[in-house]
């Protein structure tokens, strides 16, 4: 298939709620390919959601294992459809940036360790990953946009709280 | 608008915090049709503190501004100043190394900053941002710092640690080191 365009925020898509995929036919074929395809050409980038190629459906791709941070804890390549966490445990904050919202980059918290269920874009069957470390921040980030939530929405700042003036009560 | 046809200005305007500075300032800027860029504004003790990176169409003067937004801060009580950014200074440059979080604290005593800072900038080590607190805790007051650099390619995070091990004993104060280099998914 192809590598197809990164849509940039103000786009109205990446704010929008995806469709549920509906059935398996060619045209899912082709957009997981696609969006295999626009993650490899992506410098260093270990995820694609098919809204941020033009395509309001839930669909997305996540490969952490050729990051130095996700290479020793991860499922390979994981083509998913009608993704959805089912349980969530922990939480660390990582600074994140994203190839539709580029040149910012913030401190998100997100859970370390995740539950997610989906149907595999490419052989069809519905499967049940756990994951955690680096590949459960990247899963978030990813199901985040089928949401249409940018990482800019979660941004927290730490130095708020340590610096805070608040009187705790 | 390129940005060869813009000039670019760094404004700060500091003093005695109160309500509608930001306002009063913003609204100058706007009547006189600059574009707000990098921002960085916030209460320090019981001052306010802004510094802005400005643009603003050419022909335009530093003059120029310093002459509309002059009797907003003598309004407001507020020292301004603004210098004209040369170009290539209104962007910042990137550079590959990793980004590590220092954290310093312990009880206060004088050279906290001095002390730290002076050690990473013999290494080329370059800060990006950094806050530091007084907390007045009963008697014994305690400094935070809070500190952001960015390593040259040949510097690790470990290095960095290494590099502080020594001020840490002597200062008795605590030092972390972790990295922050933002992943884009």
């Amino acid at each position: 298939m192809a590598i197809q365009p990164i849509l940039k925020y103000p786009h109205p898509l990446l704010k929008r709620m995806a469709h549920r995929v509906k059935g398996f036919d060619s045209a899912i074929s082709n957009l997981m390919q696609d969006l295999i395809d626009t993650m490899h050409a992506g410098p260093g980038s270990v995820g694609v959601a098919a809204p941020q190629i033009g395509v309001c459906l839930r669909a997305c791709v996540v490969d952490v294992s050729g990051n130095l941070r996700g290479k020793e804890d991860n499922h390979g390549l994981l083509c998913m459809l009608n993704p959805e966490i089912l349980s969530r445990r922990g939480s660390a904050v990582m600074r994140e940036g994203c190839m539709s919202v580029p040149d910012y980059t913030g401190d998100v918290e997100r859970s370390t360790e995740i539950i997610v269920r989906f149907f595999d874009g490419l052989d069809h069957q519905e499967r049940l990953v756990a994951a955690s470390g680096f590949e459960a921040v990247a899963i978030q980030h990813e199901l985040d946009h089928l949401d249409g939530i940018l990482f800019i929405d979660r941004v927290i700042n730490i130095s708020t709280e340590l610096f805070s003036r608040k009187k705790y009560r | 608008m390129p940005d060869n046809e813009l000039s670019h200005y760094a404004v700060s305007v500091v003093g005695a915090d109160r309500p509608g500075i930001v306002a009063g300032v913003a609204k100058a800027l706007y009547t006189l049709g600059c574009n707000i860029a990098d921002s960085s504004c916030t209460m320090l003790a019981g001052e306010f503190a802004m510094i802005l990176i400005i643009s603003h169409p050419k022909p335009f003067t530093k003059t120029q501004l310093f002459e509309e937004l002059k009797p907003v801060s003598e309004r407001m009580a507020m020292t301004l100043s603004i210098r004209h950014l040369p170009r290539g200074e209104e962007k910042r440059r990137e550079t590959g190394g990793e980004i590590c979080r220092i954290t310093v604290y312990g009880a206060d005593q004088p050279g906290i900053v001095y002390r730290v800072t002076d050690n990473l900038a013999s290494r080329r080590i370059n800060i990006i941002d950094l806050k530091s607190k007084l907390i007045e805790m009963g008697s014994e007051p305690v400094y935070v710092m809070l500190l952001e650099a960015l390593l040259p390619d040949t510097i690790t995070p470990e290095d960095v640690e290494y590099l502080l091990e020594g001020l840490k004993q002597e200062l008795k104060v605590e030092i972390n080191v972790r990295i922050v280099t933002p992943v884009e998914f």
